[in-house]
């Protein structure tokens, strides 16, 4: 395993003033994660589990602690360099997919590219490529609403993919799907990570957690346990 | 390549919310048109009033009592003003030293001419005027012969005719020694103007001439009996010096004191088109003036237009600004999206504009004029509309918290 870490965190809070109380969402978190590991975070909802994956999608900064991706600092940094480290460095897969309703396939996996300034044919290009690798080719020009659950996570993958980004941040991303087609979605990330990505899985489903490498469970905004995965069910993944 | 991205999303947001956008594009539409309505009538007013000035006669002056374009609440000044009688002019006609070409004339209108059982409709313009005023005011006479002196002296009842007459009521048929009938009296023909063509939709050829002295016994109207004087100077250089002599023999004829202002108007082709200026000046003012107010309307909807499709669009917004987009990117596109909307009402509100100009310049006879500059006005105001309309909006959606914009349903 790598020696520096991508994402370090420690002792990080994150704290909400609600009706001039405060409640803490996070308590003092501390945890390091690696190149190409695949990690899965868990607990119920209400665990803070999404606002620790906001903070690590760089979309939300604690209130206190040290949060570096890749060595920077992420406290430090401001709104705009925030959305650069998001476009450069995070793939988002959401539960809800979160595609634009009224783009094709490749306009929606366009949409990060243009954000950092990549020329229209390479978007393109990039775009169609990273289609075909999850398996979608033959999709293109389909819109959100033209294609299956299934067919529409897969596109929001490959919009995740297509900057080459340093982490897969996925949130619940088999919530809305039936169970064949989420088992196929796990697959997927289990190849993406095989061949070398880094992959952040936020569930609250066991059953989805095992597919992981390394497990972190948190509970009332502190991690309960952080553990390898002794029920190997990505090797299952493999029959 | 992201002004266009954004363009093709304000084409997006018209045809995705057809009726709201095409309803608020209307006012912009409507406050274009009238600029650009103003502006090209204005336009095409003064290439027309330009031509028919020259027409006039190069070194022409006119003593009125009135001026002939009389804008707002003037009148008060020159309700008072006495008539200029035709004594009066005479007169003035026979003080002038510097030149011999002095007309007197007067004019009134409604008049049915006849010919057996032929007649016109009551439209015709009768003028009563000298042997001068053909020379003074470019007319020219293509069959028979002017007035003579004589003829204006003893008040015969003769007639020079324009081409409409000739065409209506003698068809052809010569009619150079025939007589009309006007009001019971008859009238030997004994002229043809050249026609004249028209100015703002009023035929120039629809009009008799009869000897001043005969107009003045039978032809008065009863709303006074003010003559018009028209004069020409013999040359460019002695112009300033009649139009002085001039105004300073009808000063003393009409027992106007030194310090008093002139009680009657002295007209030059500048003076007319000075008029002429303030009038169109008050056109495109109103024009303009209710152009930018319901600009203003247009714009308030623009924004709330605006506001609407960023509430709508605040989940989209947060995927946008989850995969990377900067606050600069949030806000530019949803101004270029206003400037979209605004230009494409603009676009409607020029064309029909336009549209509007032509009907008019047919209607008067005019070469049509577009107005570039108030082309160029439009899609200025129609940017500046969107940036400053679309700006708060837009700056709203860039504000929007990530988090809180993917949560919304």
């Amino acid at each position: 395993m790598n020696d520096n870490p991508l994402i370090h965190i420690q002792n990080i809070s994150k704290v909400y003033e609600m009706g001039g109380e405060q409640v803490f969402a996070l308590r003092d978190i501390s945890l390091d994660i690696y190149p190409n590991e695949y990690v899965a975070l868990m607990g119920p909802s209400g665990s803070g589990k999404s606002t620790l994956m906001n903070v690590l999608g760089c979309l939300d900064t604690p209130s206190t602690g040290i949060y570096t991706f890749k060595g920077l600092d992420v406290n430090e940094m401001s709104d705009n360099d925030l959305a650069e480290i998001r476009n450069r460095e995070i793939g988002f897969v959401f539960q809800t997919f979160n595609l634009l309703p009224r783009a094709t396939a490749v306009k929606n996996i366009e949409l990060p590219l243009i954000y950092s300034g990549v020329s229209s044919s390479e978007r393109k290009s990039r775009a169609i490529k990273v289609l075909q690798d999850v398996g979608l080719g033959e999709r293109l020009t389909h819109k959100p609403n033209e294609l299956s659950g299934g067919q529409r996570q897969r596109v929001a993958v490959a919009r995740a993919l297509v900057t080459n980004p340093s982490i897969i941040l996925a949130d619940e991303p088999t919530g809305n799907l039936d169970t064949k087609t989420g088992i196929e979605i796990m697959k997927l990330f289990r190849d993406l990570w095989l061949k070398g990505n880094t992959v952040i899985l936020v569930t609250h489903e066991e059953d989805v957690a095992r597919y992981a490498q390394r497990i972190i469970r948190i509970r009332d905004g502190k991690v309960e346990s952080d553990e390898k995965n002794t029920v190997s069910q990505y090797s299952q993944g493999t029959e | 390549m992201n002004i266009l991205e954004s363009i093709l999303q304000a084409f997006e947001s018209v045809r995705s919310n057809t009726l709201r956008t095409i309803l608020t594009l209307l006012s912009i539409s409507i406050g274009i048109f009238s600029i650009i309505g103003a502006g090209s009538a204005v336009a095409t007013l003064d290439s027309a009033v330009n031509t028919q000035l020259v027409a006039m006669g190069e070194n022409s002056f006119m003593i009125r009592r009135t001026p002939t374009i009389n804008i707002g609440n003037s009148w008060r000044k020159y309700r008072n003003r006495k008539d200029i009688t035709y004594a009066q002019a005479k007169e003035f006609k026979n003080n002038i030293e510097s030149t011999d070409l002095i007309s007197i004339s007067d004019e009134t209108d409604g008049y049915t001419a006849k010919v057996g059982n032929l007649s016109t409709d009551p439209d015709i313009s009768l003028i009563g005027c000298d042997e001068n005023f053909f020379t003074i005011k470019n007319m020219q006479i293509i069959e028979g012969r002017s007035f003579s002196a004589q003829e204006v002296l003893s008040a015969t009842s003769t007639a020079i005719i324009g081409n409409d007459i000739v065409l209506k009521l003698f068809n052809g048929r010569k009619a150079i020694g025939e007589y009309l009938t006007l009001k019971n009296q008859q009238f030997l023909i004994v002229g043809i103007l050249k026609s004249q063509g028209s100015m703002f939709g009023k035929s120039l050829d629809n009009q008799i001439m009869i000897p001043i002295s005969t107009f003045m016994r039978y032809h008065t109207d009863e709303w006074g009996s003010s003559v018009d004087i028209t004069g020409q100077a013999y040359s460019k250089q002695s112009f300033l010096q009649t139009v002085d002599e001039s105004i300073g023999t009808m000063r003393s004829l009409r027992n106007v004191k030194p310090w008093e202002d002139n009680s009657f108007e002295i007209e030059t082709n500048e003076t007319i088109s000075n008029q002429f200026a303030s009038f169109t000046g008050y056109l495109s003012m109103f024009g303009i003036a209710s152009g930018i107010i319901s600009l203003l309307a247009a714009g308030v909807g623009i924004m709330n237009i605006m506001l609407v499709s960023v509430k709508e669009r605040t989940r989209e917004i947060g995927i946008r600004k989850a995969i990377g987009a900067k606050k600069n990117w949030i806000l530019f596109q949803f101004i270029i999206e206003a400037i979209t909307l605004c230009q494409l009402g603009g676009i409607i509100g020029i064309a029909f504009g336009v549209i509007a100009a032509n009907g008019l310049s047919t209607l008067i006879n005019a070469e049509t004029q577009i107005p570039l500059f108030w082309v160029l006005f439009s899609v200025g105001t129609c940017t500046l509309m969107g940036l400053i309309f679309g700006s708060y909006p837009a700056w709203k959606a860039a504000c929007l918290d990530p988090i809180e914009a993917l949560r919304y349903e």
